[in-house]
């Protein structure tokens, strides 16, 4: 790419202008949450995360993210596989489906699990019920993270043409084998690339989570939700910190992918 | 008999049978070319004997084993495409171990294997070295060595040489020829270019809109063509509508004998085939006359390299008729003893030709 430096007064003023505005929208929020966090010292930044429901709700966060993580892993290769090599009737609208949880809003995706899992809900059953409980909050997690993964790998999969899979074939290599010695060598770096989406969409999620798991108190607050109710509650410090550790997950992803982006420029 | 296919049919969704109904036999040690133009079936039929399609219909043995429900990986097939496929993210050395390693074949028995395969496609010294490092040319090679590491019972070539310059591909098909004979393994190759397919082929198989319409040598299938589309197909050819009867072929006012291999066309509707290179010229109506089909006058005349090709429009005594344009080639001493120009006249000989079933 072609860099241009900086020259006339009016591009300095541009410039200037969006480096401002990305400071602003950026790192202003990051500098605040640092700075309330320890607002009242380390002490009380401690205290406040001490107390179990930090530690209940970052549990449930991380239980959440890596169950869905796995589920759509496994799911998104299932997908982009059928969407790329595969033909069926129905397979554009299901290509277009695959973007639904991009478009609708979380706290619809809560309240339709709701009505399908709740009391009196389609799929609820006398004496067991799923909304307001862990399994509602992993469908919602699994929900708004899922086309992540399938949306790296299509054009891989599409790249490698099926040729190179149909060579390993007549030499005696069987589907899996294939996968795992041609294919998953060739689209790792997608594929990783579509895990870290996921992890993040997941553990960051609030709307879809708060909705269908209902926000129970260490039962089914995870962190974002617990970082809601400390801010209701007027628990400054536990809010704070608690996003702060949540921001600093944020940062090492962001870090995590520009490092895998770079490295497979290079290749 | 190493290859059998027994009324092969495949079809795809909404269409008409892309292969259809086809039968064939291939020899131990056969090169044989399956030619045809694009869409004419070539490339179904060979994804179909290496499993790589389910078929619709009929049976199909390699080595005497029925293999029609076997999957790819239990035919013991070696495959190679027209884009070369080879594993990127594997150097030429582990491409071609591929199957020996799914096989589990020892790392020596391996490590040898792969020296003895990159001697024969002669790329010694470079196993270490990625695809993306290779020409076209040598990919392909290290796509051929691949497909013969696991010692295959059958080779099978779809259009391999299509993505490589014309020197190249020269090349490569001596290369291929070389190591067929050699290993003697039994080969189809698909191609569209006859003249690969001339070079290369013990057997031709000519294919046209998912039939086998004729199976031959390159010799008799350009000399002796059951079939119009083959005369066609291969090589220029001239063709007039004819009537044969027990010893003689009428064409126009022009009588000719009629050749011996032509009985059981006796009394039918016939065309008789001549090829460019079987036209002569002369001056006048003395040479011998019972070859002479007729005046013509010459249209143009261009140089095609080693021969003159010349255009001739057959002015048949006959009247009523349409004038036949009519293609023949020339050495250059025939043509300047001849004068050949546009607007010439000139007598219209046959050194040699051949009957076909006239179809209506």
């Amino acid at each position: 790419m072609r860099e241009i430096s900086v020259r006339s007064p009016l591009q300095m003023v541009v410039l200037g202008a969006v480096l401002l505005y990305a400071f602003l929208l950026l790192f202003a929020p990051m500098a605040a949450i640092v700075v309330g966090a320890f607002s009242q010292g380390v002490e009380a930044l401690i205290k406040a995360l001490s107390v179990p429901d930090v530690a209940i709700a970052f549990r449930l966060t991380f239980s959440l993210t890596i169950a869905s993580v796995a589920i759509n892993t496994v799911a998104g290769i299932g997908i982009a596989w059928v969407l790329v090599r595969h033909k069926f009737p129905g397979k554009r609208l299901m290509d277009a489906l695959v973007d639904a949880p991009f478009v609708f809003s979380p706290v619809i995706v809560g309240y339709a699990l709701i009505l399908l899992f709740g009391r009196n809900g389609w799929f609820s059953s006398p004496g067991f019920q799923l909304a307001f409980s862990y399994p509602a909050m992993l469908i919602a997690c699994v929900f708004v993270s899922l086309p992540f993964v399938t949306r790296e790998l299509q054009p891989m999969l599409l790249a490698l043409t099926g040729e190179q899979e149909e060579a390993a074939y007549t030499l005696g290599s069987s589907r899996w084998k294939t996968f795992r010695r041609i294919v998953l060598p060739q689209i790792w770096r997608g594929l990783l690339y579509g895990i870290i989406l996921t992890a993040a969409r997941s553990f960051g999620e609030f709307g879809a989570v708060v909705v269908a798991g209902g926000g129970i108190e260490r039962v089914t607050e995870s962190a974002p939700v617990y970082v809601f109710r400390a801010l209701n509650d007027r628990n400054q410090v536990g809010a704070y910190g608690v996003s702060l550790l949540l921001g600093i997950l944020s940062i090492s992803i962001l870090v995590a992918m520009s490092l895998i982006r770079r490295r497979g420029a290079q290749h | 008999m190493s290859i059998l296919l027994e009324q092969v049919s495949k079809g795809y969704a909404s269409n008409q049978a892309v292969v259809n109904n086809l039968s064939l036999e291939i020899e131990t040690g056969e090169l044989f070319v399956l030619l045809g133009a694009s869409g004419s079936g070539k490339s179904t039929l060979l994804r179909l004997i290496a499993g790589l399609l389910p078929l619709d219909k009929g049976r199909i043995w390699l080595h005497g084993r029925e293999v029609t429900n076997l999957s790819p990986q239990q035919r013991n097939t070696g495959f190679v495409f027209q884009s070369y496929s080879l594993f990127r993210h594997m150097t030429v050395a582990q491409n071609i171990a591929f199957g020996l390693s799914i096989k589990r074949a020892g790392r020596a028995e391996q490590d040898a294997r792969v020296k003895e395969l990159l001697n024969l496609i002669q790329m010694e010294g470079l196993g270490d070295r990625m695809p993306h490092q290779l020409s076209g040319g040598q990919q392909q090679r290290v796509a051929l060595a691949r497909a013969l590491a696991p010692e295959p019972e059958v080779l099978l070539l779809d259009e391999p040489f299509g993505a490589l310059d014309a020197k190249i591909r020269v090349q490569l098909r001596q290369t291929l020829r070389e190591i067929q004979r050699r290993l003697h393994v039994t080969t189809i190759l698909v191609t569209h270019d006859q003249d690969e397919a001339f070079e290369l082929a013990d057997r031709i198989g000519i294919i046209e809109k998912g039939d086998l319409l004729e199976i031959g040598t390159p010799g008799e299938l350009y000399r002796r063509p059951r079939n119009r589309f083959t005369a066609t197909f291969l090589g220029s050819a001239n063709l007039l509508p004819a009537h044969r009867n027990s010893h003689h072929i009428f064409v126009g006012e022009a009588r000719l004998p009629a050749p011996p291999d032509s009985e059981h066309l006796q009394d039918q509707p016939v065309e008789i085939l001549f090829r460019p290179e079987e036209i002569s010229l002369a001056p006048t109506a003395e040479t011998p006359s019972e070859t002479v089909i007729g005046r013509g006058v010459v249209q143009e005349a261009t140089f095609a390299g080693p021969l003159e090709r010349v255009l001739l429009k057959l002015n048949r005594e006959s009247n009523g008729e349409k004038a036949q344009l009519l293609q023949a080639l020339l050495s250059p001493s025939e043509a300047q003893q001849l004068g050949i120009k546009p607007g010439q006249e000139v007598w219209v000989g046959l050194k040699n030709y051949h009957l076909l079933a006239r179809v209506s």
